[in-house]
């Protein structure tokens, strides 16, 4: 909800077509203390999950930025979404987790592949605060822009994702796995 | 009606619709275009399909558009039709072809996407059974060919196509497979068997071969990370899907986790790793893989999972299973095993690792008791027998003894690496793996055929029976196709799986090159599945090793330098486009990088013209400097290769950038020499020795000697750390017998020696005391002698020369004063008066500073053997502008008394001594030579002294002790003497202090010696004092003055000078002194005449011997005419008895 959305806003800026999604069973975000975070259903739109945090606690979830992060998701899109469920086919997925990528190259791996049709999972593992997902939206979108410009990525993401991994100093994983 | 009326009207709307769009399709461009036929086949497809016929052809003939959209679109199209009405495959089969051998691989990509989705509809559609057979066999045998197509895509160099390929094949084999599940899946069952042109059995071998050749891609060395995850997962769905490959899907993939490619990165090895977890844990939750359990277990316990984690990840029926086996044990009894039927059955998978299914059943549980033999050895029965500690042993002893060869395999030092988990379980058993594929791979063992040669037969059947073979030419290809696969024979095969099983405790980063060309060979030449004749030249990768032969080195160098002339001439136009900097660095990177001819050529170049190339020179240094240093940050290709020395090169570039510097005879460069040479020296960033040398060696040429000298300085005091190196190659010429040179290295010692490190200090010190010790030696040492021919003996020139430095030196350092003193004290008399000369200088300007300093207290308190002369000498020194201060005079004083015994050491400090030891000195004293005891005089008088001085002896006292000196008889010449010095000093000795000195010499016990000399020259300057001489007169004639012999003749001559005045005290005397007296005829006649003068009543009182004598003056002397005397010369009196 946050380094995605933050690369979601930032790549939409840059013209692309993208979407964002949660692989975990809910969404999850900090609570009063780590061991009750507040948790919704995906399909809640964000909406109400920026006024269910302002009603508990507003300045708390000021200070900590949950309140602006959320005002900022619910301006780029109605809820959060979960990718499991999801029917849409891309070209390119993007984690910023490893334990995310991990959950989608499961589920890609655990169905048949209907239509053939190959996606590229890249994880590029991003720290879950605030500068760094903004840090890590602008890698994103020095990849994206540069896979964008290839005619046939297929063909060049080995090299590209290579050169990017030693330019952005973080340690990439891909795979191709198929709708 | 009005429902059927509104559907027709929409109908015709739709179809005026459609018109209208595909007539503008035709007219757009291209993207627009793209969006009609987007909603052309919508609508078609959607709302009247049965205008499908119809308007397929005006779709189809899009195939050949130039927009890559809009045959994107076709291909949707195409595969959705294929879906949705089957019936119209006939017509758009052969477009798809097409579409396949597309020149845009994007289209391309999406035509093998669409084909395996059309190829699945295709047997659905046949198995239906609707259609025609002209139709159902004309579809089909194009299908046939479009699967070969995309087969042998599968070696394309586009790995996009080579993915989309490995996808197509993977739904190919899935289509033409018996499925063992039964399920509701399409599978080879249910194709229809009475069709002539479909062989159910062919298409079976023919997705054996296809899986094979998956395999064997998977497998394959250079395959990229996206098509090796690709493959991974194609072969994890068929295993899936199709049990009966689990176990070579199983084995493949702990093949590739042993040998992973050589090329991939360390972050791809990682994702596959990570790929590899994931389907292996998929697996082992699929129900089909339970057969498999263990080996997946073990698979997944390499990876490196735990076994908390594989439990978790196991479905709880197949857990239950898997406990009660681990609960089973230890023993021999767990083992792994595999009892899928058809795996023998199968054959060989392409890389023949079939060793995990040769367990068989009768050869396990009896193994132990049984012997083992070649036929009969299992894994397990190896693996028990790694337990044996003997076992090992044995088998260590005799590989050490028979097999170890004398020198390391080149090989093995490459792919050696620890193994890391030596003497577990997990390692023993793949070492039994090992060992067995090793022992049953032997070619020799002829009653065990290995699996793969049971292939052999099968494939010449298959090659045989294949009926899609149209013609003769499809059957030529077809059989070199299975002549290639026999090609690759067993042992080929075994070898290659041997040696990547010994590698596989770790992944081999580099695997030997013989058999990376062995298996590029097999790479190139695809297997081929017999079902899949030839039909075009296979596209090959493009591989430019292939297709380029390398350039010779010759020719290689040589272009190298005219590319590099070429820059070097380009000076003035790289300046005028800016690119001096870069040319700079281009020319540097070169000279420091390649041959030495572009060395010579470079460095030419720069001493064409060096004054302005010079910063080129340096840096070109700086680079070699960093190659050195391993500072450089060139990729790999740049560095130097040639030539590895790389200090070497640095330094000979250095060396003969000075050396043709210098040595160059061009009299333009004359001029610049200088700055040149300077520049190189103060910029290079190290000076190595040979350039140090050649610049010692300068040294000695005439004209740039002092030029060298004044680097040698610079360098000294720029670069402190390497000072002490190279000062001494600066300090040897001090001894130079030229004496600008030998001054201008003092001026530089001295200033290096101010600015520079304790560690320089210390060398120019030891230097200084070197040439300093050279002085005590009894002739010149060769350094001193060598420059000057056969001149063997000192000579006070020499002495200086060796003493400049420590005593220039000496000036900003006073502690080495005592080193001198030392070397002083050991050295000849001629040395000695040397350094007292030297020394004065610089000990003066010390001195005149005023204060003791330390180092000179310390010289005075240790005050070496022989050095007593120095001491006295700068004692001297320091008393002469002020008077000794309280502590130089203790430590003279302590020195005196006990080390010195010298007196004269004593002199410089004499005021500052106390009275009492002055005196006590005085003897001693007065001793010395004439001239030395004037300047003590002075000293003790205060003539002398600019300064105020307050003597603590007073000049009476001083007379006074004068005359209290015990009187032997050499000491009194001096006393004399010393006397006389006083009496000289009119001003001091004025009649008062003589008169106090006479009174005090009165009130002496003893009459001194000298007394009456004193006296009657204190008269003789002062005659004022005449009274106070009648009464010293009177006084002694109390102390019977006539027992002392030299004092008593002294009295006479007094009483004679003071007649008349004495005539009174004459007559006082008793009889044997008067009569003494009045031998001298002076004295009688004024003691008669002064008998005579008396009144009667005091004659009376004279005592009867004074009237007799008076008296018998008269008669018996005649009155003698009193003469004039002449008067004593005071300055020279003798004393009595001293008159002879």
């Amino acid at each position: 909800m946050n380094r995605s959305m933050e690369a979601h806003a930032f790549l939409v800026k840059k013209g692309f077509k993208v979407k964002s999604y949660g692989t975990g069973e809910k969404v999850k975000l900090p609570g009063a203390s780590a061991d009750r975070p507040n948790c919704y259903e995906f399909g809640v739109p964000y909406d109400d999950i920026y006024n269910d945090l302002l009603e508990k606690d507003k300045s708390y979830y000021t200070q900590n930025g949950i309140l602006h992060m959320l005002d900022r998701n619910r301006r780029i899109k109605h809820c959060p979404e979960k990718f499991q469920i999801s029917a849409e086919r891309f070209d390119v997925i993007i984690t910023c987790e490893e334990r995310v990528y991990d959950q989608v190259i499961e589920w890609f791996g655990s169905r048949r592949s209907v239509y053939n049709q190959p996606v590229h999972v890249i994880n590029m593992d991003i720290q879950d605060n605030h500068e760094e997902a903004t840090i890590g939206a602008f890698l994103i979108s020095d990849m994206v822009t540069k896979m964008a410009q290839s005619d046939d990525l297929d063909n060049d993401i080995d090299e590209l994702l290579h050169e990017f991994e030693a330019k952005c100093h973080r340690p990439i994983l891909n795979c191709i796995m198929f709708y | 009606m009005s429902n059927k009326y509104s559907q027709s009207s929409t109908l015709i709307a739709a179809q005026n619709q459609l018109v209208q769009w595909i007539n503008e399709a035709g007219m757009a461009d291209s993207g627009r275009k793209s969006d009609l036929l987007r909603k052309i086949v919508e609508v078609l497809l959607h709302q009247c399909s049965q205008m499908i016929p119809v308007y397929l052809e005006n779709i189809l003939s899009l195939v050949n558009d130039k927009s890559t959209d809009v045959k994107k679109q076709v291909i949707a199209f195409i595969e959705e039709l294929s879906k949705k009405f089957p019936e119209q495959l006939p017509k758009i089969v052969a477009q798809l072809r097409l579409l396949v051998l597309d020149t845009v691989i994007a289209v391309q990509k999406r035509a093998i996407q669409a084909s395996s989705i059309v190829y699945r509809n295709t047997l659905l559609w046949i198995c239906k059974g609707g259609a025609s057979l002209t139709d159902a066999q004309y579809v089909w045998e194009n299908i046939t060919q479009l699967k070969l197509l995309v087969l042998n895509m599968i070696d394309s160099d586009n790995e996009g196509i080579r993915t989309h390929s490995i996808k197509f094949l993977e739904e190919v084999v899935l289509l033409q497979t018996p499925s063992e599940g039964g399920g509701d899946e399409f599978s080879l069952d249910s194709l229809p068997s009475h069709l002539p042109f479909i062989n159910r059995r062919a298409l079976d071998e023919e997705s054996e071969h296809i899986f094979q050749l998956l395999v064997k891609f998977h497998n394959s060395q250079h395959i990229s990370s996206v098509n090796l995850m690709a493959c991974m997962t194609t072969l994890c769905l068929l295993a899936k899907f199709r049990p009966k490959f689990m176990p070579r899907v199983i084995q493949a993939l702990a093949d590739l986790h042993t040998t992973l490619p050589p090329t991939l990165s360390q972050s791809q090895v990682n994702s596959v790793r990570k790929h590899l977890r994931m389907l292996l844990v998929n697996l082992i939750r699929h129900p089909s893989s339970n057969d498999m359990l263990p080996q997946l277990t073990q698979l997944l316990l390499d990876i490196g999972m735990t076994t908390q984690e594989i439990n978790k990840a196991i479905p709880k029926e197949k857990r239950n299973k898997r406990l009660g086996e681990i609960k089973n044990g230890d023993t021999p009894a767990k083992r792994l095993r595999v009892d899928s039927p058809q795996s023998n059955s199968q054959g060989s998978d392409s890389n023949g690792r079939t060793e995990l299914n040769q367990c068989d059943e009768d050869s396990q549980p009896a193994a132990t008791t049984q012997v083992i033999t070649k036929q009969n050895v299992t894994e397990d029965s190896l693996f028990d027998g790694l337990n044996n500690v003997e076992n090992v042993v044995n088998l260590v002893m005799s590989t050490l003894l028979n097999s170890l060869p004398t020198e390391m395999p080149e090989n093995f030092v490459n792919s050696y690496k620890p193994i890391p988990n030596s003497g577990s379980k997990v390692q023993k058993r793949s070492l039994a793996k090992m060992i067995l594929s090793l022992i049953k791979d032997e070619p020799l063992a002829p009653l065990l055929p290995p699996p793969a040669l049971v292939a052999q037969p099968i494939l010449s059947d298959l090659a045989a029976k294949i009926p899609l073979l149209r013609d003769e030419e499809e059957k030529v290809t077809l059989k070199n196709a299975v002549a290639k696969l026999q090609e690759s024979t067993k042992a080929d095969r075994q070898m290659e799986n041997a040696v990547s099983k010994l590698m596989e405790e770790t992944r081999a980063e580099h695997l030997k090159e013989e058999e990376r060309k062995q298996k590029d060979k097999e790479k190139l030449v695809p297997p081929q599945t017999p079902t899949v004749p030839k039909l075009k030249q296979k596209v090959k990768l493009l591989k430019l090793q292939e297709i380029t032969r390398p350039i010779p080195k010759e020719i290689k160098e040589k272009l190298v330098l005219q590319a590099v002339s070429r820059i070097l001439r380009a000076e003035t136009e790289a300046a005028i486009g800016g690119a001096a900097n870069i040319r700079a660095k281009f020319i540097t990177i070169f000279a420091s990088s390649y041959t030495p001819e572009l060395r010579d050529l470079v460095l030419n170049y720069i001493l064409e013209d060096p004054v302005n190339r010079i910063d080129l020179a340096l840096s070109w240094l700086y680079e070699e400097y960093a190659f050195m240093q391993g500072f450089n940050r060139h990729p790999v290709t740049l560095q130097p290769k040639v030539h590895e020395k790389h200090d070497q090169n640095y330094n000979q570039l250095l060396c003969s950038l000075i050396t043709q510097i210098c040595e160059s005879g061009d009299p333009v460069m004359e001029g610049s020499k200088d700055m040149l040479l300077r520049k190189v020296f103060s910029e290079c960033p190290v000076v190595t020795d040979d350039a140090l040398d050649y610049l010692k060696h300068l040294v000695a040429e005439d004209k740039i000697a002092l030029l060298a000298l004044e680097l040698l300085e610079e360098l000294c005091i720029m670069r402190p750390p390497h000072a002490h190196k190279i000062v001494s190659s600066l300090l040897c010429h001090v001894l130079s017998d030229n004496e600008d040179i030998r001054e201008v290295v003092i001026k530089s010692a001295v200033k290096i020696y101010t600015r520079c490190t304790v560690f320089t200090r210390n060398v120019i010190e030891k230097n200084a005391l070197l040439y300093l010790g050279f002085i005590s030696l009894a002739n010149p040492p060769p350094e001193l002698t060598d420059s000057r021919t056969g001149k063997g003996v000192w000579n006070e020139d020499l002495y200086k020369i060796c003493l400049n430095l420590v005593m220039a030196l000496f000036s900003v350092n006073e502690e080495l004063i005592i080193k001198v003193a030392r070397v002083y004290g050991c050295a000849g008399s001629e040395a000695k008066r040397c350094v007292l000369r030297v020394m004065e200088g610089p000990v003066r300007a010390l001195a005149a500073s005023g204060d003791l300093s330390p180092a000179f207290v310390a010289l005075l308190d240790e005050c070496p053997p022989g050095a007593e002369t120095l001491l006295t000498r700068l004692v001297h020194i320091y008393t002469e502008k002020a008077p000794p201060t309280p502590e130089l005079v203790s430590k003279v004083r302590e020195l005196y008394a006990t080390r010195v015994s010298d007196v004269r050491f004593l002199i410089p400090v004499l005021t500052g001594l106390s009275k009492k030891e002055i005196l006590a000195a005085l003897p001693k004293l007065i001793k010395l030579n004439p001239i030395v005891v004037k300047e003590v005089f002075n000293k003790l008088l205060g003539l002398q002294s600019t300064h105020e001085e307050y003597s603590p002896v007073s000049p009476a006292d001083l007379l006074v002790a004068l005359h209290l000196i015990d009187p032997s008889k050499d000491d009194l010449v001096f006393i004399i003497k010393a006397t006389a010095l006083c009496f000289a000093e009119k001003q001091i000795y004025t009649q008062d202090v003589l008169a106090a000195v006479l009174q005090r010499l009165t009130e002496e016990q003893e009459i001194p010696v000298l007394m009456m000399r004193t006296v009657l020259q204190a008269h003789t300057l002062y005659p004022n004092l005449g009274p106070l001489v009648l009464d010293i007169l009177t006084l002694l004639v109390k102390k019977e003055v006539w027992n002392h012999k030299v004092a008593w003749e002294g009295w006479q001559k007094c009483c004679e000078r003071l007649i008349p005045r004495s005539a009174p005290l004459l007559a006082s005397l008793p009889p044997r002194a008067l009569s003494a007296c009045t031998a001298v005829p002076r004295l009688r006649t004024a003691l008669a005449q002064h008998v005579a003068a008396l009144a009667p009543p005091a004659r009376a009182a004279l005592s009867p011997h004074v009237l007799h004598v008076a008296q018998s003056t008269d008669e018996q002397f005649p009155s003698p005419v009193p003469l004039p005397v002449p008067p004593p010369n005071p300055l020279e009196p003798l004393p009595p008895g001293m008159d002879c």
